[in-house]
């Protein structure tokens, strides 16, 4: 029995003075469990290059803006003489459609040519045959001996004969013209530069249909040795662009590359946002001033036309301090 | 005269276990619920410790994280131009539905990250590399989600490893890393992916930012710089410390949320309030009991001359010490649910040190309360009439 009560007490005492420590264990155990308070992300995202800055999405183009080269006609294309990166000087012939039909016509239309051509030789073979047959009648002296009804049947058959040369030579003109204007016609089935430039992109090979889609050009034109910045800045910061303001940008995906942007001029006109970042679906939530930048392409490393830039621009803050 | 006490106490053992029985009862549920209850606040605040940001950027009239009204992607460049942010980042979150290889369903907290900072990533990777998030359809899972998304959760073979696969909206996502991550209040477990792939993973509406997440400036207070990004831009700017008094961290406001919109405080505080009852019923009863009994002693020590407060002091004794010693008891009590708590995850257990220090004073209380009464009863008591019997 007293055993009982030395267990119950001492047993009790002993338990009491655990249970303060393992509560103790629990709390630091618990401590350890918490996750790391908040700290910088593994990579240091973009710093400001200035104090008071509008930070805007950017896309980089080519300077002097993308050339999406137009149809003149919806067509199969026949041959393409371009590469991507090649450099294309000023009417440089860029692809040619597919010119059959026009050669078709261009060989009716030879035929024709040689048909007007034959016929003026047929024609003033006439005239001459009806001008000698005049000159003989004229040339008899007794007037009595010939008709005044046939010498002035001969005089009409001879002008007739002169306007139907006339005609022939307009036959002969009208088929060259015709033969001037398929050649045209085909010229302008070979699709030639613009300007000056590199190809960015070639969406179309030989064989291929090409229409004339505005969002899906058959090649791109640009001049990629100098790059322009077209950064999308938000309505609500718009009011804090000014002309001139000097801007840097920071490649997205890797913030270690940054460039000094050249101000060149803000669009005057307000346009929809379209999402730049990623999304399939294309959301038009907000609209968006947009200043051009240009920039020197850095050697190292390499700029590609169509990525996302980060960009910072400085510019002072409106909303005054408390 | 403190050992006179404590043998007076000891002696009598069926008592003693009553009193002990009582307090210990009385402490392990005050304790225990009011850690599970905590532990569950915790929760709710998840995602404010998986995505340890500085500064939260929401809708201007959010109010708790788990529940976000969507804004536009320029608001990020406009949290970027106000002059005292160093970086701001997107930050998708979401509950979205995991496919798994047999077919069944489950729920996920989805987090969308910026790709390049990888800022809002998780603070711990256990097992693969943060950097491999850049890789096409790939995602961070947390250890929860090994075994929640696993095939069959009892079976360790099944455990999701790096290279399984899954399908989140029909869209697949393939495991390259696991991390430590706090669990959500709804059970899902985390999955992190970079932003616009949450994007292709969540249906598509018109608006998907769930919040901008930031950081002052070099020399700014987190204070100071919420603040200004709130007149700047007009948008609610929460700072992530920790619960507290402060309305303009997240994790009060969040926590606040919880506890006026759901029945969770009325259920815990009422068992608590129950704990304290109980406690004081079968302390005090027995205590009093104890004091009837050992009556005819305190008399003879009062007729001998002890005064009555050498007489209550003994009393407050007894009490302190059952009190303490009962208070051990639902500690360690308490420290065993703890441990399984801890060890599996769940049920929730947070036990910040407010919670057994005023769990001892209520337990105190108590024992003062009894000493109160025994303390009544003996000063009513004459010392004559011990002669008297």
């Amino acid at each position: 029995m007293i055993l009982i009560t030395k267990l119950v007490r001492y047993g009790s005492i002993a338990a009491a003075i655990v249970g303060f420590y393992a509560i103790f264990m629990i709390s630091r155990t618990q401590a350890a469990r918490q996750l790391p308070t908040s700290s910088d992300p593994p990579i240091i995202p973009p710093q400001k290059p200035y104090v008071e800055a509008v930070a805007a999405t950017g896309i980089l183009e080519a300077l002097s803006e993308n050339v999406a080269i137009g149809m003149p006609s919806p067509g199969l294309v026949s041959s393409v003489w371009v590469k991507v990166n090649d450099l294309v000087k000023k009417d440089q012939p860029l692809l040619a459609l597919d010119n059959r039909d026009l050669l078709a016509e261009q060989l009716s239309t030879r035929a024709q040519h040689e048909i007007a051509r034959a016929q003026i030789t047929v024609s003033e073979a006439q005239l001459a045959k009806l001008t000698s047959q005049l000159a003989r009648l004229t040339a008899v002296a007794d007037s009595r001996a010939v008709s005044l009804d046939d010498l002035e049947n001969r005089k009409q058959d001879v002008a007739i004969s002169q306007a139907q040369l006339v005609s022939a030579k307009a036959q002969l003109a009208a088929t060259e013209s015709s033969l001037k204007r398929i050649d045209l016609l085909i010229d302008r089935l070979t699709v030639r530069a613009p300007r000056d430039g590199s190809i960015i992109q070639v969406n179309v090979r030989s064989g291929e249909y090409a229409a004339n889609t505005p969002k899906n050009p058959a090649m791109i034109l640009g001049d990629i040795d100098k790059l322009q910045v077209r950064a999308d800045i938000d309505e609500q910061n718009a009011s804090r662009i000014r002309p001139g303001q000097a801007a840097h940008g920071y490649l997205k995906g890797d913030p270690t590359v940054t460039f000094p942007l050249e101000f060149i001029r803000v669009e005057p006109y307000v346009i929809p946002k379209t999402s730049l970042t990623g999304s399939s679906t294309e959301r038009v939530d907000t609209r968006v001033l947009q200043v051009i930048y240009s920039l020197t392409r850095p050697s190292d490393p390499p700029l590609y036309v169509g990525q996302q830039v980060d960009v910072f621009i400085e510019a002072p803050d409106h909303h005054p301090k408390p | 005269m403190t050992g006179l006490a404590l043998k007076m106490l000891f002696g009598d053992t069926a008592k003693y276990v009553m009193l002990i029985a009582g307090l210990f009862f009385a402490t392990f549920l005050i304790v225990q619920q009011a850690s599970v209850f905590c532990g569950l606040m915790l929760w709710t605040t998840a995602t404010l410790k998986n995505v340890a940001a500085p500064i939260f950027v929401v809708e201007e009239r959010v109010e708790q994280i788990n529940e976000t009204n969507p804004m536009r992607d320029t608001d990020v460049d406009r949290v970027r131009s106000v002059s005292s942010v160093r970086w701001a980042m997107p930050l998708y979150s979401g509950i979205q539905r995991v496919r798994l290889s047999d077919g069944s369903f489950k729920t996920v907290q989805l987090v969308g990250i910026d790709a390049a900072s990888l800022a809002g990533a998780p603070g711990r990777m256990v097992e693969g590399r943060l950097e491999d998030l850049r890789l096409p359809n790939t995602v961070v899972i947390d250890q929860l989600a090994t075994t929640r998304l696993a095939s069959n959760p009892k079976d360790p073979s099944t455990k999701i490893k790096i290279g399984d696969r899954f399908e989140i909206n029909d869209v697949e996502a393939r495991v390259v890393g696991i991390c430590e991550a706090m669990r959500s209040f709804t059970g899902g477990p985390y999955v992190w992916t970079t932003y616009e792939r949450a994007l292709q993973y969540t249906p598509p509406s018109r608006k998907m930012l769930s919040a901008v997440i930031a950081a002052p400036v070099k020399g700014m207070s987190v204070e100071e710089a919420a603040a200004d990004i709130e007149r700047t831009t007009g948008l609610r700017a929460y700072v992530n410390h920790t619960f507290g008094k402060d309305t303009k961290d997240f994790n009060t406001s969040t926590v606040w949320w919880y506890i006026r919109n759901t029945g969770i405080p009325i259920s815990f505080g009422t068992t608590v309030i129950i704990g304290f009852i109980v406690g004081v019923a079968i302390a005090c009863q027995t205590f009093y009991a104890f004091v009837l009994d050992n009556l005819k002693h305190l008399g003879a020590l009062k007729a001998m001359g002890m005064s009555n407060v050498k007489l209550s002091m003994m009393l407050l004794v007894q009490a302190f010490t059952i009190g303490i010693i009962g208070f051990g008891l639902g500690l360690l009590a308490t420290s065993g649910f703890a441990m399984g708590a801890l060890k599996n995850g769940q049920p929730p257990f947070f036990m910040p040190w407010q919670i057994p220090v005023c769990a001892f004073v209520a337990v105190q209380l108590i024992c003062m309360l009894a000493a109160l009464l025994g303390i009544i009863r003996l000063s009513l008591y004459e010392p004559a009439m011990v002669f008297r019997a």
